[in-house]
């Protein structure tokens, strides 16, 4: 691992973090609406964003998360599970539209990880849980991806680290 | 804005508690949670609760602050609590709900407007109110009497919902709410107790035998770090972002889904450039003063394992064992 691309995934995730804490109570009341998911987005980029989006969610969890121990588990779980997921699964195509799509599926998908905490913390329907948290995460990281596909005509993700 | 954020929940002090491991403290609190759902009788979730309690009560933090890291999820538990009421179906049957309501209701009832008619002879509100009240409270009475004997009439047809609650849904609502509430203390004390860079250290040695396959963990361990140094640096600047934004017009409240994605990346593309630029900065500032990521390194701060530390590891043991003797 270069310098470099431990310093750009340290501070992609303080970015993770800010824009919790700031964008998302401003332009976004409903929590289930998580904005930094977003970030999920870049691992289609360049795989090597990995580790800034697994700390960020950490990081998230760790502060904001009120059912704490839970979260920190099955969160962070669940995010290293499907960035691994796509990185397999995304060699298929070059198309950055596809691979997000790919992304976005394996995401909403998986889920069913965070369903699993949310019937064992709180013994809560697994597949209602399932189905919230699924269409929970499809609507952001489907809003993620044109937000993601035009960040990254201005800014090339897969350029700025390596 | 910037100043009633705060990030990390670290509370400045001093006991046992504090000066325990972090390691030690990590790796319990997150066993805690496992040997917690051992637990299924009233013995184990007796113990369960005096063990917390004692080392809630003896940590050095107020009170005060665990209640507000269960606060947010009042709402939830108390949502859970009465799904579960409805749902869960074993055990003894209580009176249908409606009676019990009923119940309650006529004695509230009662005790109102004999309360009205000793305002009657009092002074104490004005008297000319009084009819009024009583016909409304009367209203409402009749009013939700209708409803219950309606709902207890339900049962009847093919309704799938009624009003009878099982005794074991009860107690399996209480011993849910009890879990959660002694997981979130025991875990917020990690949290109140362990100043962040502590923690990291802590999984960082936690970690550690992910080392032989290859895993990074202590430059897992050093990004977490720099990240929690970098926070407020970056909160400051997208605020700056936010504000320079809003002053050129940008509305972040309203517009459809168009309209956000363009405010969106009106925010995190000048966000994006200030972090890649202070990362580029830092990336030479390391390579100036000679880090190369792989190599071992060694920390100001050495975790010392105490003789207390022990006694706290001894102690979850015994609790699991008590959990594995006394459960049903």
């Amino acid at each position: 691992m270069k310098i470099k691309n431990l310093t750009v995934n340290s501070i992609i995730a303080a970015l993770y973090i800010a824009i919790t804490v700031l964008i998302q109570p401003i332009a976004f009341t409903n929590i289930q609406f998580r904005i930094p998911e977003i970030f999920n987005h870049l691992i289609v980029y360049n795989k090597k964003y990995f580790f800034g989006i697994i700390v960020g969610v950490f990081l998230a969890n760790l502060f904001f998360s009120p059912l704490l121990p839970y979260d920190l588990i099955f969160g962070v779980l669940h995010t290293i599970v499907s960035l691994c997921l796509t990185m397999v699964i995304s060699r298929l195509t070059k198309n950055i539209w596809a691979r997000m799509l790919i992304n976005t599926i394996i995401f909403s998908f998986m889920m069913f990880i965070i369903a699993i905490e949310l019937n064992i913390a709180l013994e809560l329907p697994l597949l209602e849980s399932y189905l919230y948290c699924a269409l929970g995460e499809l609507a952001v990281m489907l809003f993620g991806m044109p937000v993601m596909y035009l960040l990254n005509k201005q800014l090339p993700f897969s350029e700025l680290i390596d | 804005m910037l100043d009633n954020i705060k990030l990390g929940q670290y509370l400045h002090g001093d006991s046992w508690y504090y000066r325990l491991d972090p390691r030690g403290k990590l790796v319990m609190s997150t066993f805690f949670i496992v040997i917690i759902f051992m637990a299924n009788n009233w013995i184990t979730y007796l113990a369960a609760t005096l063990f917390t309690l004692l080392i809630v009560l003896t940590s050095g933090v107020p009170l005060k602050y665990f209640y507000r890291s269960i606060k947010p999820i009042v709402v939830l538990i108390f949502f859970t609590f009465f799904l579960n009421l409805f749902f869960y179906r074993t055990g003894t049957p209580l009176p249908p709900l409606n009676i019990i309501i009923n119940k309650i209701i006529v004695i509230i009832y009662g005790v109102f407007v004999a309360l009205l008619i000793t305002f009657r002879f009092t002074k104490v509100i004005d008297r000319y109110i009084i009819p009024k009240i009583f016909k409304i409270t009367t209203l409402v009475f009749i009013l939700i009497n209708i409803l219950l004997s309606y709902g207890l009439n339900y049962t009847e047809f093919s309704w799938s919902f009624h009003w009878i609650i099982y005794k074991n849904a009860l107690i399996n609502g209480g011993y849910i709410i009890l879990r959660l509430i002694l997981i979130i203390s025991m875990s917020s004390l990690l949290t109140f107790t362990t100043k962040p860079t502590d923690l990291t250290l802590a999984i960082e040695h936690v970690l550690s035998p992910l080392k032989i396959f290859k895993f990074p963990v202590s430059e897992l361990a050093l990004m977490i770090s720099i990240s929690l140094r970098f926070i407020p640096t970056l909160l400051e600047e997208t605020q700056k972002v936010l504000k320079a934004q809003t002053s050129r017009g940008a509305d972040f409240t309203e517009g459809n889904i168009k309209d956000k994605v363009i405010q969106i990346i009106s925010l995190l593309v000048p966000m994006f450039i200030i972090s890649f630029k202070r990362a580029e900065e830092l990336a030479n500032a390391m390579e100036a003063r000679g880090y190369i990521p792989g190599r071992k390194r060694t920390s100001l701060r050495e975790l010392r394992w105490r003789f207390t530390d022990n006694i706290y590891v001894l102690s979850f043991i015994l609790l699991t064992a008590f959990f594995i003797y006394f459960r049903s």
